[in-house]
């Protein structure tokens, strides 16, 4: 909202050398978000009012002419137009050099400059309304010159001045005062200065017409509208606003349009509540205010056709709905130019409903965001002053020949009783009961003070909700005082117990285990998936819950399962790198086992947060990619100190795994992931070129943290330990684990052989059809002495022996 | 033989000893030494050559001579072999024109999320406080979105247009009725209700706004909420914990100040802006020049709220804060698009490691 500073200042006087910064701070800290400030008359520097005293022909142009200008200097200015409308004797604005002007009002504005045009010298611009930011204010033709005649300027007056430009403008942040109604008008705010400042605020001179006729005023739903006042007048026909009016309009960022309009915008800026005029003539009868009919039809002023509700509220005559009540005029009774005569409507309607019709509609007005936040009935009053002691002033011969005021809801005051010793405790700081007393007085409120007890009553235009409970006191209070002046204290809660968390601990070393030892990079999706990726995935969508507005129609899912939107990262990440790796750990949703615990009446579905990685490189052989995985996984037990974890064959292949590479993962029994290598299918599906992928996920809630590091300390080795690598030949088919176990046998305590390690496979022309080579490295040592190297080929031989003998091991080479 | 013959001879091998100490000395490397002891001691070196001149002296003489010169030939010796250790520890293992401007190698090339880290970064800070670390789901009903937070029944935060319900509970009571949550606050009633006050606690997580995206708005978004709730806080203990959390991030004291703001779930609610960290409160493009910039909403948790979690407002009170991960860590690192936040772009992700 724009509120003008010579506005605020018809209703309270604020002195002239105020620190205006120093006034949007305060009412930024103490009551609303000043956005912005602007001296308005810097948009006019370097911009005066020029006479025209001669016109003469442009040589080179037929277009264009030469004018030769009094800007009050010492002599005539040349100044090079194009303006339709230019004549000896006029008034007009000229930029001078130096000047910011938008060409022809579009485009960003540029600086003038002396220039010839067409061979012509030409001091500056004779400017055309929307070249100067004015063209609402001045609404021109085509080439039409600004004509300033009308004002009472000498020439070289700076424009700003002329036009009563010279003023401040205030942005407040519509969202900093959505809880207070009272503000959204200029009186509102000056009250509230008033208060800040404690300066004496203006009451508007109350107006009530006198006079006796049968004009009345139906109300069917007083819940919806607790208060209508009507005024008939005649004598009131179709014309400008005096300037005074429109350049107020104007500089809120409203457009004037015609007396009769403008006075009734004029009301809402000032006051904050809305006012409509309707032509009386094209009024059938007398006023109701009701429900709408189901089906029931309106053309509004903006000529949409709406067919309405019973939950919308409208103003009907005898014969059909003219008005959608609190949001916008109807087509068929709105001001024309031939109105003479209009009923004037000063209304207060329940906020609620008028903010579903508007929405309901799409049809949002300055009206209907006002009634939103709940106005108070008793402002009515002010509006309809301020109405009429406009119309009187335009329209001298006007007369009100009828007048209704239909009061029905009354608003009571809210009262409130606050223990004094509550509020001291509550700001952490004693303030003297009369300096509280005042502060809230200065607000409007009512204060009677009995011992601890202090009795407040709410003034009107603050009861309509947003003074409801004793803390609304406390941060009245509290921002009268000023924020700033209250001390940070620091919290003194005393806890019996610290906190530890293993769960989140537990999380935690999960990630920085991927990140820091895997170099693994996290990344974030979002929780909805794209139908391609789920489907690549999953090989139904039973179960899987969906949003009934998406983000886009392909994007409805919701994820159980992290890994369609994991391959689709890959997929992203594939135009830019060979290989990487990277994770997300996220909650999943499943439509099952709902349960209720915290509310009995709400039922929540599981949900669960898994962890997901990919492994991703294009040319890096398979077996090393799925090792490299394998690896992450099978040392992230060890690493984060938790149970662990097992990766074997169980029962089903994940459905987007290659049929061959794939293991499940296991903590004890309980399966609670898969591994794999994403098949060529689902990586197509899923937007993967070329890239092999192997992902893995898992349920981090099956995970459980050790509650201290368990792993015990190994006495170091007295005599040497020796690595012996062994070659042999193996059919294609066998695996390490069985070679491995082999190896190893039975591991009676003190035997020689400490560890057999897998060290490399090899597959190559040397090789016979049918075998692979493997070496595995033996390490072998005594705990009591230095073994000979006939031990040592002893120990190795034997291992051989059985390799030879339970997996037709053949030796290659030592 | 003379006299003069004898000292001669003397003088002789003591200018071959000095003069293969420096020679030594001056030895740059290896290849000079083995030089120098060719020259020196080696068969047809200075020693040798002096030796075959002993048969011309006379016998008393010839002793003394070849005592000298044996003398000679171990001491230079042994300062070669002194020489000989003294070049090899001195020595490289490379050529001296090793490219020291070669790039080094970077360790392993992971990383958390930069919303991750920062989050991490708060929960040390709170926790360090004694403050316990709440995780709610995500899917919450608007019961706990909005009732049992004091939002009333037409706020237009429970329109569709601003939240996303899920397909199928989207109709019925505000139990039934479920969605992706729209914020944390909610949280906070679930953790009241199953803990016994006094509380401090942090509850970070992601939560859902059903609109239009751009390089300032998404659709999922991080936020930080801590609150406390004892008997007699005052909302002054609210800048206490902002402190925290700024100093945190920015690593300095960073001023802060509280001013009037709406919220329906506080009562006296605030807006918390900090010193803008671009221009140092002297006012810029990014404060918009008022060089304060807003960071989060707060204040104290409105009696609604409070009874919803089962406590007596007229003995309990508190304060939260509400941090915008997303905004912070932009400011943190002056990222300008919110949107790559959740693009799983390796490209913008690999720079925060």
């Amino acid at each position: 909202m724009k509120l003008s500073l010579s506005w605020i200042c018809d209703y309270v006087d604020i002195p002239k050398d105020i620190d205006l910064k120093l006034l949007a701070y305060t009412l930024t800290m103490d009551t609303v978000e000043v956005e912005g400030m602007e001296e308005l008359a810097r948009r006019f520097d370097d911009m005066v009012v020029g006479k025209i005293i001669e016109v003469l022909p442009h040589p080179n142009a037929d277009k264009l002419r030469i004018c030769r200008v009094d800007i009050g200097d010492d002599e005539m200015k040349d100044i090079v137009c194009g303006g339709i409308n230019l004549t000896p004797g006029m008034n007009v604005a000229v930029a001078k050099p130096g000047a910011m002007v938008r060409w022809h009002g579009e485009g960003e504005p540029v600086v003038i400059k002396n220039a010839k045009l067409r061979g012509v010298e030409s001091y500056g611009m004779i400017c055309a309304s929307d070249e100067i930011g004015l063209g609402d204010l001045f609404p021109a033709e085509e080439a039409e010159i600004l004509d300033l005649s009308a004002f009472d300027a000498l020439p070289g007056t700076p424009l700003a001045k002329a036009l009563d430009m010279e003023d401040f403008i205030f942005e407040i942040d519509n969202k900093s005062m959505t809880n207070r109604p009272d503000l959204w008008g200029h009186y509102g705010i000056a009250r509230e200065i008033a208060a800040l400042y404690e300066l004496p605020l203006k009451p508007i001179e109350p107006i009530v017409p006198d006079v006796t006729s049968d004009f009345t005023i139906d109300i069917d739903d007083p819940d919806r509208c607790p208060r209508y006042i009507g005024v008939k007048m005649t004598g009131v026909g179709v014309k400008p606003a005096p300037y005074t009016m429109k350049n107020r309009i104007w500089k809120v960022g409203m457009r004037p349009i015609n007396a009769l309009v403008d006075i009734t915008n004029y009301v809402m800026l000032a006051t904050g509540n809305p006012t409509h005029a309707f032509d009386s003539d094209l009024i059938k009868g007398h006023i109701t205010v009701r429900r709408a009919a189901d089906g029931e039809t309106i053309k509004l002023l903006n000529d949409k056709d709406l067919s309405l509700c019973s939950d919308d509220l409208v103003i009907a005559d005898d014969e059909e709905a003219v008005a959608l009540a609190g949001v916008m005029g109807g087509a068929k009774d709105s001001i024309l130019d031939t109105t003479q005569n209009v009923i004037l409507e000063v209304a207060n309607f329940e906020s609620t409903g008028i903010r579903r019709t508007a929405l309901r509609y799409d049809n949002r007005t300055e009206a209907s965001s006002r009634y939103e936040k709940a106005i108070d009935p008793e402002r009515c009053d002010q509006a309809l002053s301020m109405a009429l002691s406009l119309f009187k002033e335009q329209y001298p011969d006007m007369t009100v020949v009828g007048y209704c005021d239909k009061y029905v809801k009354k608003l009571e005051p809210t009262q409130i009783d606050v223990s004094l010793d509550w509020l001291a405790r509550r700001l952490g700081k004693q303030l003297g009961n009369d300096d509280i007393q005042y502060k809230l007085e200065s607000l409007g409120f009512a204060i009677a003070i009995d011992g601890d007890n202090m009795h407040v009553t709410s003034p009107t235009w603050r009861s309509t909700g947003d003074i409801a409970i004793i803390d609304d006191i406390m941060e009245e209070v509290a921002r009268m005082y000023g924020y700033d002046n209250f001390e940070a204290t620091p919290f003194t809660t005393a806890f019996d117990h610290a906190v530890n968390q293993r769960d989140k601990d537990l999380a935690y070393r999960i990630k920085e285990y991927l990140a820091l030892r895997c170099g693994m990079q996290e990344v974030y999706t979002y929780p909805w998936m794209k139908d391609d990726c789920v489907h690549a995935i999953l090989p139904d969508t039973e179960g899987v819950l969906k949003l009934s507005t998406p983000p886009a129609p392909d994007e409805s899912f919701v994820r159980s399962t992290l890994l369609p939107n994991l391959a689709e990262a890959v997929g992203k990440n594939e135009r830019y790198f060979n290989e990487f790796k990277i994770f997300e750990e996220a909650e999943v949703f499943f439509d099952r086992n709902y349960t209720n615990l915290y509310d009995e009446t709400e039922f929540l579905p599981e949900q669960r947060r898994h962890l997901a990685g990919a492994f991703a490189s294009d040319g890096k052989d398979i077996t090393m990619l799925f090792r490299e995985a394998k690896g992450v996984l099978e040392y992230m037990a060890r690493y984060t100190h938790m149970e662990p974890l097992t990766l074997k064959k169980g029962d089903d292949k994940p459905y987007w795994a290659d049929h061959v590479v794939w293991l499940n993962i296991f903590k004890g029994d309980e399966k609670i992931g898969d591994f794999g290598l994403l098949n060529k299918k689902a990586a197509m599906a899923c937007g993967i070129k070329k890239i092999n992928a192997v992902l893995f996920e898992l349920d981090m809630t099956a995970l459980v943290p050790y509650t201290s590091r368990t792993n015990k300390f190994t006495h170091l080795a007295e005599y040497p330990m020796i690595e012996y690598d062994i070659s042999m030949l193996l059919d294609e088919d066998a695996k390490w684990e069985d070679i491995k176990k082999a190896a190893l046998g039975k591991q009676k305590p003190g035997a020689l052989l400490k560890a057999a390690d897998f060290v490399d496979e090899y597959r190559g022309k040397q090789i016979p059809a049918g075998k692979k080579s493997v070496t595995i490295r033996l390490t072998i040592g005594s705990d009591e002495k230095t073994l000979t190297s006939a031990e040592i080929e002893k120990c190795a031989d034997r291992v051989m022996r059985t390799l030879t003998h339970t997996m037709g091991a053949e030796l290659r080479k030592q | 033989m003379s006299e003069s013959n004898k000292e001669s001879m003397r003088d002789k091998i003591t200018a071959v000893l000095e003069d293969a100490k420096n020679a030594v000395m001056s030895a740059a490397n290896e290849n000079d030494l083995q030089n120098i002891k060719a020259s020196f001691i080696g068969k047809k070196g200075a020693v040798s050559r002096l030796m075959k001149e002993i048969p011309n002296l006379d016998m008393e003489m010839r002793k003394e001579a070849g005592r000298m010169l044996n003398r000679v030939k171990t001491e230079v010796t042994a300062i070669m072999e002194d020489k000989q250790m003294e070049l090899k520890l001195k020595a490289s293992e490379v050529s001296d024109d090793f490219d020291y401007t070669l790039p080094g190698i970077m360790p392993a090339s992971g990383g958390l999320h930069p919303i991750t880290q920062m989050c991490y970064d708060l929960n040390d800070a709170f926790r360090s406080m004694g403050f316990e670390i709440f995780e709610e789901d995500e899917i919450t009903s608007e019961l706990y979105a909005f009732d049992k937070l004091n939002f009333p029944p037409n706020h237009p935060a429970r329109e569709s247009m601003d939240t996303y319900w899920l397909e199928g509970h989207d109709s019925g009571s505000t139990a039934e009725k479920l969605c992706l949550r729209p914020h944390l606050t909610g949280a906070s009633v679930r953790y009241m209700q199953t803990h016994k006050p006094p509380y401090r606690f942090v509850y970070p997580g992601r939560v859902y706004r059903n609109e239009t995206t751009d390089a300032h708005h998404e659709r999922a978004f991080f936020q930080y909420e801590a609150l406390i709730v004892d008997k007699d806080i005052t909302f002054t203990s609210g800048k206490v914990m902002i402190s925290a959390i700024l100093n945190r991030v920015f690593g300095k004291e960073v001023p802060v100040r509280m001013r009037s703001g709406f919220f329906p779930f506080v009562e006296p609610g605030f807006e918390i802006d900090m010193g803008c960290q671009v221009c140092g409160g002297k006012g810029c493009s990014v404060c918009k020049h008022v060089g304060w910039i807003e960071v989060m909403p707060g204040g104290t948790p409105h009696p609604n709220v409070l009874r919803a979690a089962g406590l007596d407002p007229a003995e309990y009170t508190g304060f939260y804060v509400n941090i915008g991960l997303d905004r912070l860590v932009m400011m943190r690192y002056g990222v300008d698009d919110v949107r790559l936040f959740h693009s799983a772009d390796l490209r913008f992700l690999s720079q925060f490691k």
